[in-house]
């Protein structure tokens, strides 16, 4: 392995931030936290997005690891040992003056360190501490840090991290243990959920211990999360999120993440992914994890074992709703919160909106675009004062066409069926084909 | 038709309604309208709004008594909009809001009350992008200085939120359409100051070195992202053209100066 030291402050962020960059579990979200004097730094609990890079995610905080030696020989990660990469190291004064220098000219909201394994779990997880400790003792960082809890690294140091860290995290890397156990030899699962269950235990005991910590002493005041990749073992999409939703009622977890694999190491046991990462098949599970985690929907309500995998063409809500048009149309002057939140095209924002505006009055649909509705998709599910808004079919495979079509902006695939449709000069649709050469023939030959 | 003509502040606009509002007019017949903009209309009679602190605070007053603080601080952003038709919006508004209480917040379905709501997010939002968007780079003196171009005077609502965070720092924020800067002392306070010409940018401009951790922060910008999702549009969407002249990691590498 070879370990640079004479590299530049410029050379070894670019290595080290290149090889943090799949770690997606990078928000800056869930601790509202004033400024104090003396100290540099505060944290707004909606999270800020200070930049955007060129694949689209946003940039919140400096991410980066601490180390990109490792002991193991994961076969997805870049950073495995068998790998011949350029190995380099951050002091933690480096990692401190970045910190801070990038903070104050606000290109960041704080630190995300995460490392590969120097010697022993123990001893990198001290060595991030030593790094922690130094920011904001010795530097007054007040901002916000994200760290990675190592697995396999003594409980008491994990605490003492925890009590300098805002949000701390285990990857859970693949949802069962037969893909850690394929993947990643060295890795398993209990010694992944062991340090989960010690930060759940830790920030649920200071909830209801009489005697809180001494002051400004939290431990992990923003929670925990992980991630998981997709599409890297033959998992399927019921799988997962049937163990997103396991972490977050058994664990407590804030965010489960979903990153979609990127083939970085030329493995025989790794898929090839010829198309590119499962992007989609990614952005499919995020919106399952928000059905989740705000609109009160089950696991086991948007997949079955039946149909475990998402549908490519609709989007989880939308589909769940096809399912069940016997729910459908929902009364929009009467209907609970809860059932309007599982309409189509409406979120919680313009739900709550809905609940507030029909105190005073009631609602029509010209209303409910200016509440924020997206009616090209509620049309299909609810009704204002009885009536819904074209008179529409109940039928789902002819909502489902519109549907699809809208998500495809196909327009044409409105032709097929026998509802309204809007005249244009140029629908050929409506026209008789123009004669052909033969017709013609038989016109003049008079063989009618 | 009586029209009635502010300045483009939210004192002068208050005044404006209280001006309109005590001409015993009847509402229908008198409008707000923001000096030197639009086109004179025919057959209208045009006033102009005399200033005075003590008007604004009659309103202000009477808005936080009947209607409450939310919808104080809705007509405080919706004055912040670089929309000319503001000043008569606002003056609509505050006749549903102090005859419906604070409740008024909630009834979008009022064109009136819509149209402040929609003024008041709009606003909102570019004061929080720009919180997130904004970039610092340091003169020889140590102050911190952040160039801005938005399109509300939004300068405002951003000061609080980096007068907690930055509360050890000398920091200016100058917002170059408008010439105006919100200049912070360290361990005091933030002020605005409104100037007139071109003498504050040239200032700025001199002497900020920023080189060495502007070229880590592109280093670091260029190495985070991953190549096989390249998405420029995503990138776009959330990240508008017009904020990137500013930003250290896009434009000439010094807030757009």
């Amino acid at each position: 392995m070879l370990i640079q030291e004479q590299m530049s402050l410029e050379e070894k962020l670019a290595v080290l931030s290149d090889a943090a960059k799949y770690d997606v579990s990078c928000t800056s979200s869930g601790v509202d936290r004033k400024g104090k004097k003396g100290m540099i730094g505060n944290a707004v609990s909606a999270g800020l997005c200070h930049s955007f890079a060129a694949d689209g995610r946003c940039i919140s905080l400096l991410k980066i690891l601490f180390t990109n030696q490792c002991i193991y020989d994961c076969r997805y990660c870049i950073n495995r040992r068998s790998n011949d990469v350029m190995r380099t190291a951050f002091t933690p004064d480096e990692v401190c003056t970045l910190t801070m220098e990038f903070y104050r000219r606000n290109y960041i909201e704080g630190l995300f360190l995460s490392s590969g394994i120097l010697h022993s779990p123990d001893y990198t997880m001290d060595l991030i501490y030593q790094a922690l400790r130094k920011l904001r003792v010795q530097y007054r960082f007040n901002g916000y840090i994200h760290v990675k809890a190592i697995p396999g690294a003594d409980p008491v140091i994990i605490e003492h991290v925890g009590l300098l860290a805002d949000r701390m995290s285990v990857n859970l890397e693949l949802p069962t243990a037969q893909g850690l156990k394929s993947l990643a030899p060295s890795k398993s699962r209990s010694r992944i959920l062991a340090p989960m269950r010690q930060i759940q235990r830790g920030i649920s005991t200071q909830r209801t211990e009489i005697i809180p910590y001494k002051r400004g002493q939290r431990f992990v005041p923003a929670g925990q999360s992980t991630q998981m990749i997709v599409g890297a073992t033959p998992e399927n999409d019921y799988q997962m999120i049937k163990v997103a939703e396991a972490l977050y009622r058994n664990y407590d977890l804030k965010r489960v993440f979903y990153s979609a694999f990127v083939r970085v190491n030329d493995d025989s046991s790794l898929p090839a992914l010829p198309g590119g990462p499962p992007l989609l098949r990614e952005h499919r599970l995020y919106q399952a994890d928000w059905l989740m985690r705000f609109y009160g929907f089950g696991a086991d309500e948007l997949l079955t074992e039946k149909q475990p995998h998402f549908n490519v063409l609709l989007d989880p809500k939308c589909d769940w709703a096809l399912r069940h048009m016997e729910l459908f149309p929902v009364e929009i002057n009467k209907a609970d919160y809860s059932t309007i939140l599982r309409v189509p095209g409406i979120g919680v924002k313009s739900a709550k909106r809905i609940i507030a505006a029909r105190k005073s009055a009631v609602l029509d649909f010209a209303d409910l675009k200016k509440l924020g509705v997206v009616l090209k998709r509620a049309v299909y599910f609810i009704t204002c004062r009885g009536r819904m808004m074209y008179s529409i079919k109940m039928d789902q495979s002819f909502i489902t066409s519109q549907l699809v079509g809208e998500e495809h902006k196909k327009v044409w695939d409105m032709g097929s069926s026998d509802c309204y449709r809007q005249i244009s000069m140029f629908d050929d649709g409506w026209l008789a084909p123009p004669p052909t050469a033969e017709d013609v023939q038989t016109a003049v030959f008079g063989q009618m | 038709m009586t029209i009635f003509q502010c300045r483009d502040s939210l004192e002068g606009i208050l005044c404006g309604v209280y001006d309109a509002w005590t001409s015993r007019l009847g509402h229908e017949n008198a409008a707000l309208e923001l000096e030197n903009t639009g086109n004179l209309k025919m057959f209208a009679q045009y006033r102009n709004v005399e200033e005075s602190q003590e008007k604004a605070d009659k309103v202000i007053a009477a808005i936080l008594r009947k209607a409450g603080r939310q919808v104080y601080e809705m007509v405080f952003r919706a004055a912040l909009s670089r929309e000319e038709e503001k000043a008569d919006r606002i003056y609509r508004f505050l006749i549903y809001a102090l005859n419906c209480g604070s409740k008024v917040a909630d009834m979008l379905q009022i064109p009136a009350v819509y149209e402040i709501f929609r003024m008041d997010r709009n606003v909102g939002n570019e004061a929080h992008l720009l919180i997130e968007f904004a970039r610092f780079s340091e003169t020889k003196g140590k102050v911190l200085v952040c160039m801005v171009g938005p399109k509300n005077d939004v300068t405002i609502l951003m000061a609080p939120h980096f007068a907690d965070r930055l509360s050890g720092e000398n920091w200016i924020i100058y917002d170059e359409g408008r010439r105006k800067g919100i200049v912070h002392k360290a361990e005091e306070g933030w002020m605005v100051v409104q100037t007139w010409d071109d003498t504050w940018r040239q200032k700025l401009q001199q002497g900020t070195d920023q080189e060495k951790f502007a070229n880590l922060w592109k280093t670091f910008h260029n190495s985070i992202a991953i190549e096989e999702r390249r998405n420029y549009v995503c990138q776009r969407g959330h990240l508008p053209l017009r904020f990137r002249p500013y930003m250290t990691e896009f434009g000439s590498g010094s807030a757009g100066l």
